[in-house]
């Protein structure tokens, strides 16, 4: 790759993503405050890990970080740009942009190639379809999936299926990487591949938040925060020092 | 810190060929159904070009026909009398029409009150009227003789006679071999002729005609004339048509009655546009079930494809991107059909003129009206399922179901 690798934390750039009081309430008898008062700041290079047992809140917050759900009450604010004044189609917009997601269940399209999944990253961009298909190769390569190129989704394993997943998530140099179990539906070392990749896309420069119900998991990453009933529990940076140790 | 980065509104995008060709995905990852729905339309569609081709190559077929016989054929009749009585003409009324100048040929016919049986032990209702008629009768109608000889000077005076083809028909008479013979008021005609069918004269087609002088001179007949056809010139026909009544009956112009056998052939033609509306109009409900059916699927569409949509839209999708993938994917599925429909319905016409022996008429605006009604159609069913899936919330869209 022409980019130059940076360390996760070891260089610490602009401000990425800023939430204050964040909080989001379904409506129900009595109603669920499913994320509640959350404030957060991530910068640019930052691998964080959300983690939380099931029913905490993780997914909620990572649909409002996303921009998917509109917060009920509190700030949020996307490379310094609040959100709450967009219209729908803007979000749409910094969706296309600046925002990947990875999704538990890939959500990929079956009938389509490893490389013309990727590509969809770029589409809602307005980007040629050459152009398209270009990155998307280069980005599947980039992920360990330049065997696979022209396999379809359907065809591919389930590590292999996450690696699209991310590769379409990553092609368009998203400011954030927004990643929800990524490891949920895969085995323990297919798991350990794919964080494995996470850190290394990371150290390549992207920055990278990581929701997981797995404490072990989290473990690993240079940074966690801990969710409970929508309330954020603990904010844990390992050390500096430490960080460069836990890398293999 | 500073922010390096301007502060800039990213607009989402979708080039208007991905647009298309996310219509398409939907569709090539389904392609059974694809197929199903595409049927209703197709129907409607072929139904449609069918009739409206067919129709146009039978009026394509008429119009040549009506040109062939020409439309400067006019009959003059006595028309009907206060008193509700058929009218007859006045003995001079045949010369004063003979003297409109352009009135190229005019022949009398007088209808016999008597009839005509194939021999004297019968004596059956066959329908069949006996007229004495001019000698040049043949050349006013344009008349073709399928066997034998019109009338002539001669045989105008004996008891000679020409049948009508649906006249010789009736009377069991296919040619003249053998030297047929008729009865007429019981004396023994021999038949000298038999015409063509005349598609404008339909009445003389089932007339046995006999020499005027010979009506005299064997049935003792009271020559009064029934009618009169005339041939004027093409351009002068209405002028023609205008002046006959005061010609033929100066006294009483409103008794006579002048008609064009033409129009009756153009009627025809109109009658089949009516048929051809209400064939149109079933058509076209065909067209709006195979709609509704594509509606149908398309919502079951929506609801299967929660998370393909929910994807679109973390992709970068807004709402009417994700309206308009839903519409032009309704929009291609029907012009699917449409296609099939149009080719169904050119075979149809094709097929249909050939074994009629017309000449094939099928209009090219017909089969691009109809693919692009099958569009359009296609389009407007897909509107509320495409409604649907753009007002799904992503946040909802995304989370595993169950
Ligand atoms: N659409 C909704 N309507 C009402 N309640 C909801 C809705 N979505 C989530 N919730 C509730 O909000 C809470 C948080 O849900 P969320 O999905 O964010 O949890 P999670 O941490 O992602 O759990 P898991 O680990 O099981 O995915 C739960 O109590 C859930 O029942
Ligand atoms: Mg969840």
């Amino acid at each position: 790759m022409t980019q130059e690798p940076r360390g996760g934390q070891n260089l610490v750039g602009d401000t990425v993503l800023e939430l204050v009081d964040v909080t989001k309430q379904y409506p129900g008898n009595p109603p669920v405050r499913a994320v509640d008062r959350v404030s957060l700041h991530v910068s640019e290079g930052e691998l964080l890990a959300i983690v939380g047992p099931s029913g905490s809140g993780k997914s909620t917050l990572m649909n409002l970080i996303g921009t998917l759900d509109r917060p009920d009450a509190g700030r949020l604010s996307i490379e310094g740009v609040d959100t709450a004044s967009m219209s729908d189609a803007a979000l749409a917009g910094l969706r296309a942009r600046r925002i990947g997601f990875v999704f538990q269940q890939f959500h990929l399209m079956e009938n389509l190639s490893a490389v013309a999944n990727v590509a969809t990253g770029l589409l809602y961009q307005g980007t040629l379809g050459k152009v398209r298909r270009k990155r998307a190769t280069e980005t599947c390569r980039r992920v360990g999936l330049g065997h696979r190129l022209h396999h379809t989704a359907a065809q591919l394993s389930g590590g292999e299926r996450q690696r699209v997943a991310i590769a379409r998530a990553i092609v368009s140099d998203p400011a954030i990487v927004l990643a929800d179990e990524p490891t949920g539906n895969l085995d323990s070392r297919t798991s350990n591949e794919i964080v494995a990749l996470l850190r290394q896309l990371n150290d390549e420069g992207s920055t990278i938040l990581v929701i997981t119900h797995d404490r072990d998991l989290a473990a690993s990453f240079p940074r966690r925060i801990a969710l409970n009933d929508g309330l954020v529990a603990d904010d844990d940076s390992r050390p500096l020092l430490d960080s460069g140790a836990d890398r293999s | 810190m500073m922010l390096r980065r301007p502060r800039r509104q990213w607009r989402s995008r979708l080039r208007p060929i991905d647009a298309v060709a996310s219509g398409a995905s939907g569709l090539r990852g389904r392609k059974g159904r694809t197929l199903l729905t595409a049927v209703g339309i197709a129907i409607g569609i072929a139904s449609m070009i069918g009739v409206l081709g067919i129709s146009a190559s039978s009026k394509a077929d008429l119009i040549a026909e009506i040109d062939q016989l020409g439309t400067n054929l006019l009959q003059v009749q006595g028309g009907t009398t206060i008193f509700g009585e058929g009218a007859s003409l006045q003995e001079e009324a045949p010369a004063m029409v003979r003297r409109i100048t352009p009135v190229t040929s005019a022949a009398a016919i007088s209808k016999l009150d008597t009839d005509v049986q194939r021999n004297e032990f019968t004596d059956e209702r066959n329908g069949l009227d006996v007229l004495a008629v001019e000698i040049h009768l043949i050349d006013t109608l344009e008349g073709q003789l399928a066997h034998g000889r019109f009338l002539d000077r001669a045989t105008s005076q004996l008891p000679t006679v020409v049948l009508g083809s649906v006249a010789a028909d009736r009377l069991g008479l296919t040619d003249l071999t053998g030297g047929p013979t008729v009865q007429i008021a019981g004396r023994t005609f021999a038949v000298i002729g038999i015409l063509d069918p005349l598609p404008l004269n339909p009445d003389i087609d089932r007339s046995a005609l006999i020499g005027t002088p010979a009506a005299i001179e064997f049935l003792d007949a009271e020559i009064h004339p029934t009618a009169i056809l005339l041939r004027a010139e093409p351009d002068h026909v209405e002028a023609v048509r205008a002046v006959l009544p005061r010609t033929v009956n100066p006294a009483d112009p409103n008794e006579v009655a002048v008609s064009r056998p033409s129009d009756a052939l153009e009627a025809r033609a109109r009658v089949d546009e009516n048929l051809r509306n209400l064939l149109v109009g079933l058509g076209a409900v065909a067209l709006v079930v195979g709609g509704v059916g594509i509606a149908n699927v398309m919502i079951i569409s929506v609801l299967e494809r929660r998370g393909e949509i929910g994807l679109r839209r973390a992709l970068g999708a807004t709402r009417t991107h994700i309206a308009s993938q839903f519409v032009l994917e309704s929009a291609l599925l029907a012009a699917i059909g449409g296609l099939f429909g149009a080719v169904m319905g050119a075979m149809v016409t094709y097929g249909y003129a050939t074994r009629q022996g017309w000449r094939i008429d099928l209009p090219a605006e017909a089969l691009g009206a109809g693919i692009g009604a099958a569009l359009v159609f296609g389009a407007l069913a897909g509107l509320y399922p495409a409604v649907r899936a753009a007002r799904l919330d992503p946040a909802d869209a995304v989370r595993p179901r169950g």
